[in-house]
C-alpha cells in the first residue's frame, strides 16, 4: 500500500478509479468526458463508451502547495477550495466549469501563461486508466521530481488517446496580493521589452492590455512605468460560431496578427510573448482562411469549436511515426478517443500475432 | 611485477572526488574537451598508475605532459586538491623512472643556474634574432643586445633578480628598482652568480633534487630578515613554497618572508607621490595563474594600478595563457590553443595594452603580437611623466 | 570484434575524433557518481551529423552508446554498462543562435550552463536553472537529468525551460521534438525526452528559454540553533505566501566545511543554515525581506544577515554550490542521496535521516534544496576503511525508505541513472514501471540507447506479447 492511500478520501477515490479503469478495460471503445466544454476541440467527438473521472479534492495542505484532485473535479470547485487558503492553481480554462482532467487533456493554456508558463509545467503526477483496464501512475507527488519518465507531460495535451486521466496532483500557489489589468496603445514588442514578469499582454491589433500582478506598490510602478491606462478586467476574447486558436513563434505574432486583420470577420487576439491567437469568426471559411494565414507564417491553427468542415489540426503531426508508436504502446487497439489525434494507421508499424 | 609507486602523498591522491567542477578552469581541456586533459583525468590516471592499472610509459606519460601546471584547478577546488604537488610528484617519478625529460631539456635546465653563461648566450641569441636566424615559432621574446646595469639602492627590501628575468627582462627590474625608490624604499639586490635560478622549472619538470639545491643557493643569497620581493609570478611562487620543497624551519622562514612586489606596494602605496595623469590607454589586466592561483596576490595587482591606470577586468575568470613556463616552448600548438582564447578574451576587453606580473606570460602573448607590460613598467611610465 | 567497430567509426569520424587507448576507456568509465563501467570506444563528434554517424555505426555493430557531457553526474548516468560506444559532447559546445527578442537560444549539447548564462549576460538575460555543478555541467547533461538547482523553486527545473530538441534516435534517424510555436500537435515527445537520461536517444541542438534578470535580488543568511527551527522556518516563509527564488539549507558539518573553502562568514557553529533569495520588483521584494525576517526570528534564528552587494551574493553561493566537493577535507568518499520530501514532512524525515546515520556509524551531512523538500543527505567515508561500503548502502537504503514512507519520491534532480535504478520498485508499482518501459520501447525498440539506466531489470510485464491480431498500429 503506497502511504498516500492511508487518507480515507484517498482510498475512496482509488476504488472510484478502478471502476473507471474496469470500465475502460471492459470497452472496445472509450470516450472520454468530463463537462462538454472542450468537446470540439481537435478531432470530431470520439464515439464509444463513456467515461467519467471521479470528481472530488482529496488531499490539500496549503503548506505543501500541491494538491490531489479526481480528474473530474471541474476548475471552479478547485479554485474555490484554493482561494480558502489563499492560493490558486493556474489553469485558466477558457471555461471554468471545465474538468481539470479534460483541460489537461486538451493540453491548453490560459491567458497567465506569459508569466506562469504552459499548463503542462503544473501537473506533477498523474493516474490514468489504460486501455487494459490498469491504473498506471507516474510522476511523483512533490514539487521536484525525475524519479522515472515524465508522464504527466506525455498525457498533457494526448486528449485522451493514451489513458483516461483519472487523478492529479497539481501544483498551487500563493494568490497576487494584487491583480490589475490596464491597456494602453503601445505595441506588444515595446510593452514586453518594458515590462518585466507581466501576468499577460495581450493585443488586438489597435490596443495592448497587460495583466500586472504582485506587491499593489509594484503593480501601480509597472502599470505607470507602461503608462497604462487601468482597466477592469482582461479585454474580451473573441467568441464566435466557429473558433481557434493558432500557435506561432513569438516574434511572428505582429505578423500573424496583421495578417489576420486583412481577413474580413476574423475576429482576434493575441497572447504577445507567448505566440498564441485566439481567432473566432461567424463563417467557417473565414476560419479556414485564417489557417492559411497562419500556415503562412509557419504556425499552426487548432480547431476549437464549430467548423465542422475543417479537420482539427490542419497539419500533419510531426514526428507521426514515433508519435504512432507511443500511441500503439499504450492503446495496441486504438479503443480509446480513437480519431482525436490525426494518427494515421501505419502498416509498417503493424504488429505481426 | 609490483607498480611503480608515484612519489606522491596518497591522502592528496584519494581525497579527490570526481565532482568535475576543476574542469572549466583547466586550459588544456578547455582546448580538448577531453577527459585525459583535465584535472579530474588526471588525478584518474595517477590513481590507475599508482595501483598498477597501467604502466607509466606510453599515454600515461603523455598526459601527464600536456598539463601546464597553472593550477588553476586547485584554486577552484571545494577539496582543495594540492593537485600541484601531486602533479610535481608524479614528474619527480617519470623523470627518474622514463625519459620523461630527455637530455637536451635537462641540459637547458642547466643553463638556466649559470647566470653568467645565460647572459652570454642571450647575447648570442639576440645577434641571431637580428640576423633572423631564430624562428619566430620558438616564441622567444626581442632580446636585449644590451641590458641596463641595475644599482642598488638601499637595504629596506631584498628584490630577486631570478635567471631568464634578469637575462631578458632586466628593465622590468629596473622599473621596479625606480618605482620602490619613488615609494622611498631601498633596494638591495643580491650577488648575481649567488641567487640566479629559483628552480621553479627544474621542480616543474620533475627534476626535484635539482630544484631543491638551488633553493639552497638562493636561501643563501639573501641573508638577514629583510623581506625579499619577487616581480616574476612564477618565481615568487616558487620561492614561497621552499619551505615544502625543502622541508626544513629555515626554508620556512625563508619563505615566509617572500612577497609578490605587488604585495608589498599594496601596503606601501600612500608613499607613492600623487600621479597627475593616467596612463594614456586602458590597460586589459591578464592574471598569473602562479599570482592568482597560487599566490593569491592579483587583488594587490589592481590595488596598486588603480591610480595610475583604468583597468579592464577579462572575462575569462583568469584561464591560463598557455605560457606555463617552459610550457609553451615544449608544447607549442597547445600552448597556441590556450592563447587563442586568452587573445578572444582581451579583445573583448577592448584595449590594446596588457599587464603581466610575469615574465613567461609576457613573452607568450608578445609573442603573439600583443603589447605586454608589466605593472610596474605601466606604474613607472606614469610616474617619471608625471 | 571492437577492431571492426573501431574501424567504422574510425571511417566515419575520422581517426582523431575516436580514440580506444586502455588508460582513456578508463578514465571514461564513471562520472561524478561511484558507479564504474566499461566502454568500449569513446567519440568526440564536432557536428549533429557525426552524432548520427557514430550512432549508426553502433546500430551496425548491434552496440550500445551513450553520452556524455561533462561527466558531473551523481547517478552514474554516463557510465558506460555493456561496453558501449561512448559519445562525448564536448566539442558539440557551440552557442549557435540567441534571439533576444523571444528570448530563446539555439544551444548545442555540450555548452556549458554557465557559458550560456555569461553568453547572454549583456542582453540582461540568464539560463535559469542553476544545477550546483553549473560551471562545469553541460545543457545536455541538464535535458538528460531533468537538472534542478536551486532557483528552479521558482523558476521550474529544466523541463520548464526547454523548447524544442534535435535529436538522433537509436535507429540513427533525427527528429525535431517540440519546437519554437508555443504548442505543437499531438504528444509532448519533447516532454518525455527531458529527463530521460539518455534512453530514449542524444540530443544534438537545443533550443532554451532565457529568462530575463530580475531587478532586485535579495540574499538572506539565516542562522540556527537547531534543525528543527531551520526547517520550521522553511515551512513557515511557504506557509506565509512566499515562494522565494531559492531556499537552501545547510547543516553544521557541511557549513563548516563549506566555509574553510570560501571563508564566505558562514557561522561556523550554526546548527543549520538557510540560505534564501527573494527576487522580482522592488516592493514585492522589500516586503518579502521583511517577513522572512519575521518569520525567521519567530522560529530562533540567531542571525538574519542580508548581503550587502553583489560580491557577498556571490560568495555566498560559491559556498552553496561547493557544498559537495568541500565534503573530501572530512572524508574521501561520499555517497549521495537526492530524495524528494513533502515540505511539511521535512522536519521528521531528517531526523530519522541522522538516526540511520547514527546507527550505522556512519558521518552524515544535510545540504539541500529545503524549498522543494529536495534533500540531499551525503555520507561522507573513506572507503578502504574494511566493511564500510556495506554500512553505507544500507544506510542508503533506509534512508530512501524512509524518504518513500513519507510520500517522497527517489530522486529531485541528479536522476535514477545505475546508481538508483533497483529502487525504482520502491515508489511504482508493476504497471507503473511497465508503462514507462513501453514508453522507452517507442523511442527505442532496440534498446541500445544508454541501456541498463532507469528501469529496473522486469519492469516489462509482456504487455506488448499480448496484442490482439490485427491490431491497429
Amino acid at each position: 500500500m503506497s502511504p498516500l492511500e492511508r487518507d480515507p478520501r484517498e482510498a475512496d477515490l482509488l476504488d472510484a478509479e478502478r471502476a473507471v479503469a474496469a470500465q475502460v478495460g471492459a470497452a472496445d471503445a472509450v470516450a472520454p468526458v468530463g463537462t462538454g466544454t472542450h468537446r470540439e476541440v481537435g478531432g470530431p467527438p470520439p464515439a464509444g463508451v463513456e467515461v467519467r473521472a471521479p470528481v472530488g479534492v482529496v488531499m490539500y495542505d496549503p503548506a505543501e502547495l500541491t494538491v490531489t484532485v479526481g480528474a473530474g473535479t471541474t476548475v471552479e470547485e478547485l479554485s474555490g477550495i484554493l482561494s480558502e487558503a489563499n492560493q490558486e492553481c493556474v489553469l485558466d480554462p477558457r471555461d471554468a466549469t471545465a474538468t481539470i482532467g479534460g483541460t489537461l487533456a486538451c493540453g491548453l493554456s490560459g491567458l497567465r501563461r506569459l508569466r506562469y508558463g504552459p499548463l503542462r509545467d503544473r501537473v506533477l503526477e498523474v493516474r490514468f486508466a489504460t486501455a487494459a483496464g490498469e491504473l498506471v501512475r507516474g510522476g511523483g507527488p512533490t514539487v521536484k521530481n525525475v524519479t522515472g519518465y515524465d508522464m504527466p507531460r506525455l498525457l498533457v495535451g494526448s486528449f485522451g488517446t493514451l489513458g483516461v486521466l483519472t487523478r492529479v496532483v497539481l501544483r498551487c500557489q500563493p494568490r497576487p496580493m494584487h491583480a490589475q489589468w490596464g491597456h494602453t496603445s503601445d505595441d506588444p514588442a515595446t510593452v514586453l521589452a518594458r515590462s518585466f514578469r507581466a501576468s499577460a499582454v495581450l493585443w488586438d491589433g489597435a490596443r495592448t492590455s497587460v495583466l500586472s500582478e504582485g506587491h499593489p506598490d509594484d503593480v501601480v510602478s509597472q502599470i505607470a512605468t507602461l503608462g497604462l491606462e487601468a482597466q477592469e478586467g482582461p479585454p474580451p476574447v473573441p467568441v464566435g460560431a466557429h473558433r481557434g486558436r493558432a500557435s506561432v513563434a513569438p516574434a511572428d505574432v505582429i505578423a500573424v496578427g496583421r495578417s489576420l486583420d486583412a481577413i474580413v470577420g476574423a475576429r482576434w487576439i493575441a497572447e504577445a510573448g507567448v505566440g498564441t491567437l485566439h481567432v473566432a469568426c461567424d463563417e467557417e471559411s473565414t476560419l479556414a482562411d485564417a489557417r492559411q494565414a497562419v500556415t503562412q507564417h509557419g504556425g499552426w491553427l487548432l480547431r476549437e469549436e464549430g467548423a465542422p468542415g475543417l479537420d482539427g489540426f490542419g497539419v500533419e503531426l510531426p514526428n507521426a511515426a514515433l508519435m504512432a508508436r507511443v500511441k500503439t504502446a499504450f492503446d495496441p487497439t486504438n479503443k480509446l478517443a480513437a480519431g482525436r489525434l490525426p494518427l494515421a494507421p501505419r502498416e509498417d508499424a503493424r504488429i505481426a500475432s | 611485477m609490483t607498480p611503480t609507486k608515484l612519489a606522491v602523498d596518497e591522502e592528496a591522491l584519494v581525497a579527490c572526488v570526481a565532482c568535475g567542477l576543476c574542469l572549466p578552469h583547466c586550459p588544456t581541456y578547455r582546448v580538448t574537451g577531453d577527459e585525459t586533459a583535465s584535472p579530474r583525468g588526471r588525478i584518474a590516471a595517477m590513481r590507475a598508475a599508482h595501483t598498477g592499472v597501467v604502466g607509466l610509459r606510453g599515454e600515461f606519460t603523455e598526459y601527464m605532459d600536456l598539463c601546464v601546471q597553472c593550477r588553476a584547478c586547485e584554486a577552484v577546488c571545494p577539496s582543495s586538491v594540492p593537485f600541484g604537488q601531486l602533479m610535481e610528484g608524479t614528474r619527480e617519478t617519470l623523470a627518474i623512472e622514463t625519459r620523461f625529460v630527455p637530455w637536451w631539456q635537462r641540459a637547458a635546465y642547466r643553463v638556466l643556474p649559470r647566470h653568467r653563461l645565460l647572459v652570454a648566450l642571450s647575447r648570442v641569441g639576440a645577434v641571431l634574432q637580428r640576423v633572423r636566424l631564430v624562428p619566430r615559432r620558438l616564441g622567444l621574446p626581442k632580446l636585449a643586445l644590451r641590458a641596463p646595469r641595475l644599482q642598488a639602492t638601499g637595504s629596506d627590501v631584498w628584490l630577486f633578480t631570478g635567471c631568464v628575468m634578469d637575462a631578458w627582462s632586466r628593465d622590468v627590474h629596473a622599473a621596479v628598482i625606480r618605482v620602490l625608490g619613488a615609494a622611498e624604499v631601498g633596494v638591495a639586490l643580491p650577488d648575481a652568480r649567488g641567487a640566479g635560478c629559483c628552480g621553479a622549472l627544474h621542480g616543474h619538470a620533475g627534476l626535484e633534487s635539482d630544484a631543491r639545491s638551488l633553493a639552497l643557493r638562493v636561501m643563501r643569497a639573501f641573508p638577514g630578515d629583510a623581506p625579499i620581493l619577487v616581480d616574476s609570478a612564477g618565481c615568487g611562487a616558487m620561492l614561497k613554497d621552499y619551505g615544502h620543497l625543502v622541508g626544513a624551519p629555515e626554508a620556512g622562514a625563508f619563505a615566509a618572508r617572500v612577497l609578490d612586489v605587488h604585495e608589498f606596494l599594496a601596503a606601501h602605496l600612500d608613499r607613492l607621490p600623487t600621479p597627475t595623469r593616467r596612463f594614456e590607454e586602458p590597460v586589459a589586466l591578464h592574471d598569473a595563474c602562479h599570482l592568482r592561483h597560487v599566490q593569491k596576490a592579483h587583488g594587490a595587482v589592481r590595488t596598486v594600478l588603480a591610480p595610475f591606470a583604468e583597468v579592464r577586468e577579462l572575462d575569462d575568470e583568469g584561464l591560463c595563457c598557455g605560457a606555463g613556463g617552459a610550457y609553451a616552448a615544449l608544447h607549442p600548438d597547445m600552448a597556441a590553443q590556450i592563447r587563442a582564447r586568452k587573445i578572444d578574451a582581451i579583445a573583448r576587453a577592448g584595449t590594446s595594452v596588457v599587464a603581466s606580473a610575469n615574465p613567461g606570460c609576457t613573452f607568450h602573448l608578445a609573442a603573439a603580437g600583443l603589447d605586454v607590460r608589466h605593472p610596474f613598467e605601466i606604474i613607472d611610465d606614469v610616474l617619471t611623466s608625471s | 570484434m571492437d577492431r571492426a567497430l573501431l574501424a567504422d567509426l574510425r571511417a566515419a569520424l575520422g581517426s582523431d575524433r575516436v580514440r580506444a587507448e586502455p588508460l582513456e576507456l578508463h578514465l571514461y568509465g564513471r562520472d561524478a557518481g561511484v558507479d564504474v563501467g566499461e566502454a568500449s570506444a569513446v567519440c568526440f563528434p564536432a557536428t549533429a551529423e557525426h552524432v548520427v554517424a557514430a550512432v549508426q555505426v553502433a546500430a551496425r555493430h548491434d552496440r550500445p552508446f551513450v553520452a556524455r557531457g561533462s561527466g558531473t553526474g551523481l547517478a552514474g548516468g554516463a557510465t558506460p554498462v555493456g561496453r558501449p560506444v561512448v559519445i562525448v559532447t564536448t566539442h558539440l559546445n557551440r552557442v549557435l543562435e540567441v534571439d533576444e527578442q523571444q528570448r530563446l537560444a539555439w544551444v548545442e549539447p555540450g555548452v556549458l550552463n554557465l557559458d550560456l548564462s555569461r553568453a547572454v549576460r549583456h542582453l540582461g538575460l540568464h539560463y535559469a536553472p542553476d544545477p550546483s555543478s553549473q560551471q562545469a555541467c553541460t545543457i545536455g547533461g541538464n535535458i538528460a537529468t531533468n537538472a534542478g538547482g536551486p532557483h528552479c523553486l521558482a523558476y521550474g527545473v529544466t523541463a520548464a525551460h526547454v523548447l524544442a530538441v534535435d535529436v538522433v534516435l537509436a535507429d540513427g534517424s533525427v527528429a525535431m521534438l517540440g519546437g519554437v510555436t508555443p504548442d505543437q500537435p499531438g504528444y509532448d515527445l519533447r516532454g518525455c525526452f527531458v529527463g530521460s537520461e539518455g534512453t530514449m536517444g542524444l540530443a544534438t541542438r537545443i533550443a532554451v528559454r532565457l529568462t530575463a534578470n530580475p531587478p532586485e535580488i535579495r540574499t538572506l543568511l539565516l542562522d540556527f540553533t537547531s534543525i528543527d527551527d531551520a526547517a520550521a522556518t522553511v515551512s513557515g516563509v511557504i506557509a506565509a505566501g512566499i515562494v522565494p527564488a531559492a531556499l537552501e539549507m545547510m547543516d553544521a558539518e557541511i557549513t563548516r566545511a563549506v566555509e574553510d573553502f570560501v571563508g564566505a562568514g558562514y557561522p561556523r557553529d550554526a546548527a543549520a543554515v538557510l540560505l534564501i533569495e527573494l527576487d522580482g520588483l522592488e516592493h514585492g521584494v522589500e516586503a518579502q525581506v521583511e517577513r522572512v525576517r519575521a518569520v525567521g526570528s519567530s522560529h530562533g534564528a540567531r542571525t538574519v544577515r542580508v548581503a550587502a552587494d553583489e560580491a557577498e551574493r556571490a560568495l555566498l553561493w560559491k559556498g552553496r554550490k561547493s557544498a559537495f566537493g568541500a565534503i573530501a577535507r572530512i572524508a574521501p568518499d561520499y555517497y549521495l542521496h537526492d530524495a524528494v520530501v513533502p515540505r511539511t514532512r521535512l522536519v521528521d524525515v531528517l531526523r530519522q535521516v541522522y538516526a540511520i546515520a547514527s546507527e550505522q556509524r556512519l558521518t552524515m551531512m544535510n545540504v539541500f534544496h529545503a524549498g522543494d523538500g529536495n534533500l540531499h543527505p551525503l555520507i561522507v567515508f573513506d572507503g578502504r576503511e574494511p566493511g564500510i561500503w556495506a554500512r553505507v548502502h544500507a544506510a542508503g537504503d533506509a534512508i530512501l525508505q524512509a524518504c518513500v514512507a513519507a510520500g517522497g519520491v527517489l530522486s529531485g534532480e541528479h536522476g535514477i541513472g545505475l546508481e538508483k535504478r533497483d529502487a525504482m520498485p520502491l515508489v511504482f508499482e508493476p504497471a507503473d514501471l511497465d508503462a514507462q518501459a513501453r514508453l522507452r520501447d517507442a523511442f527505442d525498440p532496440s534498446g541500445r540507447a544508454n541501456p541498463d539506466k532507469v528501469l529496473p531489470q522486469g519492469s516489462r510485464c509482456g504487455e506488448l506479447a499480448r496484442i490482439p491480431e490485427g491490431a491497429w498500429v
